[in-house]
């Protein structure tokens, strides 16, 4: 009884992931046809904060490994950083930069309480928010 | 500590759990003195909310005393009496700092289901799935609130707890409504719903110079409160044509501003509620949207609809052409909660607003399954139950 309630839950979840990663799959498909490859975000920063030696550890970690464009963005909204080829860990770390410049830390949620995990929860919440994390490009 | 957690469809149960601890250095913790149910939380209950895990701590619309604060915490003091907004804010964004709060950039640290779905994440939520950033929930002895200066507000003493637990959610969300809809002198004013949102909005509107606030409803104790306590005129779209009452009380033109506070799970009359929960049932369409069609077909020409029921996907048959061919504004969002509690607050402190009277069930957190039964089912006149874990019976 209780092993079938989860899997429905389970299966709810998963479709509504399953709706979400078909939405995801067909920008993307859509994204690399036009040749785009650029992940971008938007930060309340000055560009000048952004280059030079004075730029933050993590914005340098991330332009070891990828190319990083920084320019201002449209308005006075502060400066837009683009990563190229972004994978999942790349899109995380970027959000992660975002965050720091704006709020002085990276948010965490894990480590919360929580009441009893069903057997197929345990396996599923950790592997659902790694996927989460890494945000949709 | 104990906690309410959801344990799966319709099921939920007070736990033993861990007590929260500070994650970031600008989190508080908060001992928790009263948490409410919201209509938020059946569509949790009822399944409609993916990404809901058994373990997950519910609620999110909460009072309580600074318990503990992180280092990077300048403004909050253990001891204070605070009410926590809903929606979580960083206050450092750019949406945070135009006082769109609920759109907050950082606050949900897992946003791709969100992304993948609506194209950008919002706001984290307490209590309210892992797609809104997985933040265990208020139905607890103690809460973690991450960005405590911008999101936890000293309650003046004048206020009762009664009162100031709903300045969290059902008031500035009803407020918010009013807002939107750019209520003003001499208008007349519709709203869905005689929950507390919905009770709220009509307060609002009427603070803000509505002369007329019509609120429709089936329930006759609902209908009745949000006359007697709100002055709202009832309508009971079970013994009424709403769309005909509505043009009928208002000299042919129709509201001017309609307030939709039900959301994703309109229960209706007739051929239209049965296609929708058909189609809602084989997950053809995600939300049913009865309420919502027709407050855009009730909206006078040139009218405002503010959405502030939830939906979370996909709504059949929406009334595009009335939309279009009248000119309507169609505005919608969560709560910025934060643009609206200290003045709410300071309107509580003086009287004029009063939202205890929402109260109608306060209980023991360990009750915590019955008042979600009573709340849903609308059993016993609840309008909302709210637990308060010190409470012995
Ligand atoms: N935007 C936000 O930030 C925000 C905040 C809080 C709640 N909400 C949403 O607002 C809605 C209302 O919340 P609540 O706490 O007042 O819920 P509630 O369940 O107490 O009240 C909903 C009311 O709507 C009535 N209703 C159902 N179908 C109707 C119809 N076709 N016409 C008229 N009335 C109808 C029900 O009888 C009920 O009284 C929910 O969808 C909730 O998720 C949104
Ligand atoms: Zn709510
Ligand atoms: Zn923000």
């Amino acid at each position: 009884m209780r092993l079938k309630r989860d899997l429905a839950v389970a299966a709810l979840a998963a479709g509504g992931t399953a709706v979400a990663v078909r939405y995801g799959r067909a920008r993307r498909r859509r994204a690399a046809r036009r040749g785009a490859a650029w992940y971008v975000v938007t930060v309340e920063a000055d560009p000048a904060e952004l280059s030079g030696t004075g730029r933050p550890d993590a914005l340098a970690g991330l332009s070891e490994r990828h190319e990083v464009r920084i320019s201002a963005a449209p308005g006075g909204r502060g400066c837009e950083i683009a990563v190229r080829d972004a994978d999942g860990a790349a899109r995380r770390r970027l959000r992660e930069i975002k965050q720091l410049l704006e709020t002085g830390e990276v948010l965490r949620v894990d480590d919360q309480p929580e009441g009893h995990r069903t057997p197929v929860g345990r396996v599923a919440l950790p592997v659902a928010r790694t996927l989460m994390r890494r945000g949709a490009r | 500590m104990k906690a309410l957690c959801w344990a799966g469809i319709n099921e939920v149960a007070v736990e033993e759990v861990p007590d929260p601890t500070i994650l970031n250095r600008q989190d508080a913790i908060v001992r928790v003195t009263a948490s409410s149910v919201c209509g938020s939380d059946l569509h949790l209950l009822d399944g409609y909310v993916p990404t809901m895990m058994a373990g997950d701590v519910i609620g999110h619309e909460f009072l309580g005393e600074v318990a503990e604060v992180g280092p990077d915490v300048r403004e909050r003091r253990v001891g204070e009496r605070v009410t926590v907004c809903s929606i979580i804010g960083c206050g450092r964004c750019r949406y945070c700092r135009s006082q769109m709060w609920s759109l907050c950039d950082n606050t949900n640290p897992d946003p791709g289901f969100l992304e993948a779905l609506n194209g950008h994440a919002t706001a984290g939520i307490f209590g309210y799935s892992h797609a809104m950033g997985g933040f265990a929930g208020s139905h607890a002895e103690y809460v973690r609130v991450p960005y405590a200066d911008v999101n936890a507000f000293p309650v003046p003493d004048a206020v009762p707890d009664a009162g100031a637990v709903f300045a969290s959610d059902a008031v500035p969300t009803g407020w918010m409504g009013a807002d939107m809809g750019g209520v003003g002198p001499g208008d007349v004013v519709a709203v869905w719903g005689c929950g507390g949102v919905g009770q709220m909005a009509a307060k609002a509107a009427y603070l803000m110079g509505a002369e007329r606030v019509i609120a429709i409803d089936r329930f006759p104790e609902r209908l009745a409160m949000a006359a007697g306590r709100v002055g709202a005129e009832p309508l009971n779209y079970e013994e009424t044509d709403v769309l005909e009452a509505l043009k009928e009380a208002t000299g042919g033109r129709g509201p001017d501003v309609c307030i939709e506070a039900v959301g994703m799970e309109s229960h209706g009359t007739g051929g239209q509620y049965a296609y929708d929960r058909v189609k809602q049932a084989l997950r053809l369409q995600t939300d049913r949207g009865l309420s919502l069609r027709q407050a855009i077909q009730a909206c006078r020409k040139g009218g405002t609809v503010a959405v502030l029921g939830v939906f979370l996907g996909f709504v059949d048959k929406f009334p595009m052409g009335a939309l279009m061919n009248k000119g309507l504004t169609l505005r919608s969002g969560q709560q910025h909660g934060h643009r609206y509690i200290p003045m709410i607050l300071d309107r509580m402190a003086k009287g004029e607003i009063d939202a205890s009277f929402l109260l109608t069930h306060p209980m023991p957190l360990e009750e915590g399954a019955k008042g979600y039964e009573l709340f849903k089912h609308k059993l016993d006149g609840c309008v909302r139950a709210v637990f308060q874990p010190a409470r012995t019976t």
